[in-house]
């Protein structure tokens, strides 16, 4: 192995583990709403089992503590109502956790990409508060990737997007299909990037000391996941407009891929 | 208690466990009138109808941010006191913003029952010193302008 090969693997090591704490941050401010609710939620109860406790003290109930019974019972119904919905909430997340890690998943696998593209959304979900998203879907063939890496993709692109966006806009997801190819456009109306840094973007590691700061690194990951499968990336942009990135893919891996792919670890 | 009664208390945040767990608590333990919301739109739509002491409103909301709308509802409801809801994440955003718009006070999430419940009361009890004051002033200027008139009466009867 010469240098530049251990250089790229550290590279690859070190946007990976960027990518995982986006994540990390991702999934604990998801789980922030609904735990915040929940403990809110359990202080109510226990204020509402001592009220009960003090009216059934003295075994006689009056009418003024009848009245705090049926708000009790109204506050109750309220708690277990938002309980539910927060429940609900950590279900789903704790699924699309599954569905984007896949650890069950064979490393290729025939998906569809819709399913990858929302359980990205739904770990950067925190990050989206401020932020509409726009999907214009396309009836999407199956397609045949490496999940965990094309997930990765989306991880990147999406939460770059969502960062040149601070003070909020529009996201939109767009995809469609044509031949054997499946087309992927994701815009966002952030901050744009300049002619002369978009030229260089999938370089590793590129950065900029202004505007997106450390994207680079993931997107030459992005770069190259792409590339080996088969696919292209390419960007469009306009400073103070937006920007937006083309990925298209074959529906079938090329047959090289495994000898592309490098062995197990060592995407780039 | 007798503060709570006739008050209103509106709860803004998009996240619908959240207006449903503080809906419950404050029922629960206050005498409050509570109007829940998940769109800023429709909360400042139901301002221009409501007598309102308090508004309660998450910071980052998709519509409209909570500081934004806690501004926009200044100019509809002036006496009512405004709290922001911000998590840890936009909590440097939200305390620039908190400055700007002149805001009460903030709380953080996840949120305490006891810190908020303090909150609101103190923020209705502030609200009601407003209205009282405002009354207060109303009072003496009919009382300064009878006055004046009395005085121009005087003047013009005896001069």
């Amino acid at each position: 192995m010469s240098e530049p090969v251990v250089d790229q693997t550290d590279q690859v090591n070190q946007a990976r583990l960027a990518s995982l704490g986006m994540m990390v941050a991702g999934i604990s401010h998801e789980l922030n709403t609904p735990l915040g609710a929940i403990n809110s939620n359990h202080d109510v109860i226990e204020r509402a089992l001592n009220k009960l406790q003090v009216i059934l003290e003295d075994e006689v109930v009056t009418q003024d503590e009848l009245q705090e019974v049926r708000k009790i019972v109204r506050a109750m119904d309220g708690v277990l109502r938002t309980n539910s919905i927060a429940v609900e909430r950590m279900v789903k997340l704790v699924e699309s956790l599954r569905t984007f890690g896949r650890p069950d998943r064979a490393d290729v696998d025939r998906v569809d990409l819709h399913e990858g593209l929302e359980s990205t959304l739904a770990v950067l979900g925190f990050e989206l508060a401020a932020i509409t998203v726009d999907r214009a879907f396309a009836e999407l063939p199956l397609v045949e990737c490496y999940p965990n890496r094309i997930n990765q993709v989306f991880m990147n692109l999406l939460h770059n997007a969502v960062q040149a966006m601070p003070d909020g806009g529009t996201l939109k997801l767009m995809t469609s299909s044509e031949g054997d190819r499946v087309r992927l456009e994701i815009s966002d109306t952030g901050r744009g990037i300049s002619p002369e840094h978009l030229a260089e973007i999938f370089e590793p590691g590129f950065t900029t000391k202004g505007g997106r700061v450390g994207m680079g690194l993931g997107l030459a990951i992005t770069h190259q996941i792409v590339a080996h499968h088969g696919g292209d990336i390419s960007v469009s942009s306009t400073v103070g407009e937006g920007t937006t990135f083309v990925v298209e893919l074959p529906l079938r891996l090329p047959k090289d891929h495994a000898a592309r792919e490098g062995g197990n670890d060592v995407v780039a | 208690m007798s503060s709570e009664l006739n008050a209103t208390v509106v709860i803004v945040d998009d996240e619908e466990m959240v207006v449903g767990s503080i809906q419950s608590f404050l029922e629960l333990e206050t005498d409050y009138r509570v109007l829940p919301f998940t769109s800023p739109q429709a909360a400042l739509e139901c301002l221009a109808e409501e007598s309102v002491h308090t508004i309660v409103a998450d910071f980052m909301m998709p519509e409209l941010d909570g500081v934004t709308f806690l501004t926009q509802a200044r100019s509809i409801v002036p006496m009512a006191t405004r709290i922001l809801l911000t998590g840890y994440a936009d909590k440097q955003n939200a305390i620039r913003a908190i400055n700007d718009a002149g805001l009460y006070q903030y709380l953080e999430k996840p949120w305490d029952n006891e810190a908020l419940i303090l909150s609101i009361r103190n923020a209705v009890e502030r609200s009601r010193l407003f209205e009282e004051l405002a009354g207060r002033v109303a009072e003496l200027e009919l009382a300064n302008k009878e006055l004046t008139g009395f005085k121009e009466r005087w003047m013009q009867a005896f001069m």
